[in-house]
């Protein structure tokens, strides 16, 4: 294991933080406070480290949900991979996981729709959804859309199949910096 | 008159309820593991609360909620909103922080939402 080549990466992609491997709530809310942390030594605009924050726990908790719900064994599929880096003028904030491909197209459609709002729309639909029945756990919707409204970019998302069962679907968000 | 003390932690807000001002305070951050699980008391609280009793003053300074505890707190509005609609006399103060736009925009958003007397404060005007 090379850890020099794994920090030049690191180094070169501008992350600040990756997380690999099984979560829990707990880590959720430990890497949570210490990305909180982290910003707010950093000279930017206190709305960007919340936005930070919220796309972050927006992030972790669609996966963490969606693994959960799904009964995805941890063993070898039920983790995540959860990365902050900087990218120019913006934070990207990333998260990784395994997905059912059953599950595909409803989640791209999903995104798609989403990308296609402007601000106002997006405003009305997250209203429209919080006022409408939603089972505990079926949420994802509202928090994609509240990943929408703090980014100046499009979600950006990839799919890559890993077996007949599985898909592993990446998404990234970015956050501007200064306000 | 039932107590309602909920500690807080980093991802949960503490509630506590005041009864010589009929006050109830809600402190810090919200993104519990499940916010259904972790508003259903409060909820039943206020319900109970507001059979028996009509005044009620809320004391809100809310810094982040994730989605579905922004749902919760709109359920919490609705029974507000109720009591307010039959006659109780209900108030609420929800306190932000000016250097924070998204603070502002949220308080704005549940202000929108109810018709029940509903202040906005900024931390900086507090202490100003």
């Amino acid at each position: 294991m090379d850890l020099f080549l794994l920090r030049e990466q690191f180094t070169k992609d501008g992350i600040l933080m990756c997380f690999n491997g099984p979560f829990s709530h707990s880590i959720i809310e430990e890497m949570g406070t210490a990305i909180k942390n982290h910003l707010a030594a950093e000279n930017i605009a206190r709305m960007a480290v919340q936005d930070v924050f919220a796309v972050y726990i927006e992030m972790t908790q669609n996966a963490r949900n969606y693994l959960t719900r799904n009964q995805i064994p941890i063993e070898d599929t039920g983790s995540a991979t959860i990365l902050i880096a900087k990218h120019g003028d913006c934070y990207a904030v990333a998260s990784g996981n395994v997905i059912l491909k059953a599950d595909v197209e409803k989640l791209v459609s999903r995104i798609d729709r989403i990308n296609a709002f402007d601000a106002d729309a997006l405003k009305k639909a997250i209203r429209q959804q919080l006022r409408c029945d939603v089972l505990p756990g079926e949420g994802a919707g509202i928090g994609l859309m509240e990943m929408a409204k703090r980014s100046p970019a499009k979600l950006e998302y990839s799919l890559r199949d890993i077996d007949d069962r599985y898909a592993f679907f990446t998404l990234k968000t970015l956050i501007r910096r200064a306000s | 008159m039932r107590t309602l003390d909920i500690e807080q932690s980093a991802s949960t807000p503490r509630i506590i309820f005041q009864p010589d001002e009929r006050v109830l305070l809600i402190r810090g951050e919200s993104y519990p593991e499940n916010s259904f699980e972790f508003y259903a008391p409060v909820a039943g609280w206020l319900k109970e609360y507001l059979a028996g009793e009509s005044t009620l003053n809320l004391d809100i300074n809310v810094s982040y909620l994730n989605s579905s505890s922004t749902k919760c707190m709109l359920d919490l509005l609705d029974i507000l909103e109720e009591a307010h609609c039959k006659g109780a006399r209900i108030s609420l103060v929800w306190r932000y922080d000016q250097e924070n736009p998204r603070s502002l925009d949220l308080a704005q958003e549940f202000q929108e939402e109810v018709t029940l007397p509903f202040a906005i404060r900024s931390y900086q005007e507090e202490q100003s």
